[in-house]
């Protein structure tokens, strides 16, 4: 967590761009929310795909993070995520919507940790984390 | 019901070791929250390669998503979330960093 899946069209991006949009998302959310780099995950599916959410646009980014932060920060991320994603695309606005559902912390486990509440990360476990991404 | 989604990269799971993953989810799965490891349900999602990134390069990680019976204790699904994380490494040879488990409630319609 987080988990970033992009929807698109089939053949509608390159590796490039799925690489360069997959690094944007990593920079927004890590910006947004001081999460490690190396927790920022992002899947692209081309639609019709049986993972898709309901949505009617082209192009969809469904975000899965951590429940707890503040509302006015989830939007800005939305929002940074979506006009990245259409700047990478060379996608107008309103042919990409989204939407970010949360879970708590506690239901997860990543790096062999179970995740802490947003917030309360602390430099431990930081400091663990960089020890099992180097594993 | 327990319910299973397991995403994974293309290249990183063989295919022949999937019966074994799905048999020992359901296997702990049920030995922990209770219920019969015939009722679990297991599906794999495949990212095809150049299709999945972790930290903005591409990833290795596999995630295996439960969603169990509501109103699990937190030390309970903790216990589960650990057996997961230690057969998947077990079996796979993977490290912790490669590895994503969550249990969460399942939503009730």
């Amino acid at each position: 967590m987080p988990y970033y899946r992009c929807f698109t069209p089939k053949d509608a991006l390159t590796f490039d761009q799925r690489q360069d949009i997959a690094r944007a998302f990593t920079d927004i959310h890590c910006g947004n929310t001081g999460a490690p780099r190396s927790f920022v995950s992002v899947s692209f599916f081309e639609t019709p795909h049986a993972e898709q959410p309901d949505f009617s646009s082209p192009y969809y980014v469904d975000g899965a993070n951590r429940a707890g932060r503040a509302e006015d920060v989830k939007q800005q991320l939305l929002a940074d995520l979506t006009r990245a994603f259409g700047e990478i695309a060379d996608v107008p606005s309103n042919m990409i919507d989204g939407r970010i559902t949360e879970n708590p912390a506690s239901w997860t486990m990543e790096g062999g940790f179970v995740l802490p509440e947003p917030g309360q990360e602390g430099p431990e476990w930081y400091a663990e984390v960089a020890a099992s991404a180097a594993d | 019901m327990i319910t299973f989604n397991c995403t994974i990269q293309e290249g990183i799971i063989p295919d022949d070791l999937r019966p074994e993953l799905a048999s020992e989810l359901a296997r702990i799965s049920a030995g922990i929250l209770g219920g019969n490891p015939d009722d679990v349900s297991v599906r794999w999602i495949e990212i095809p390669h150049g299709f999945g990134f972790r930290g903005g390069h591409l990833s290795t990680t596999s995630a295996v998503r439960g969603e169990i019976p509501p109103g699990c204790q937190q030390e309970t699904r903790v216990h589960l979330m650990q057996a997961i994380q230690d057969r998947w490494m077990e079996l796979t040879g993977c490290t912790t960093a490669e590895l994503v488990v969550s249990a969460r409630d399942r939503r009730e319609t």
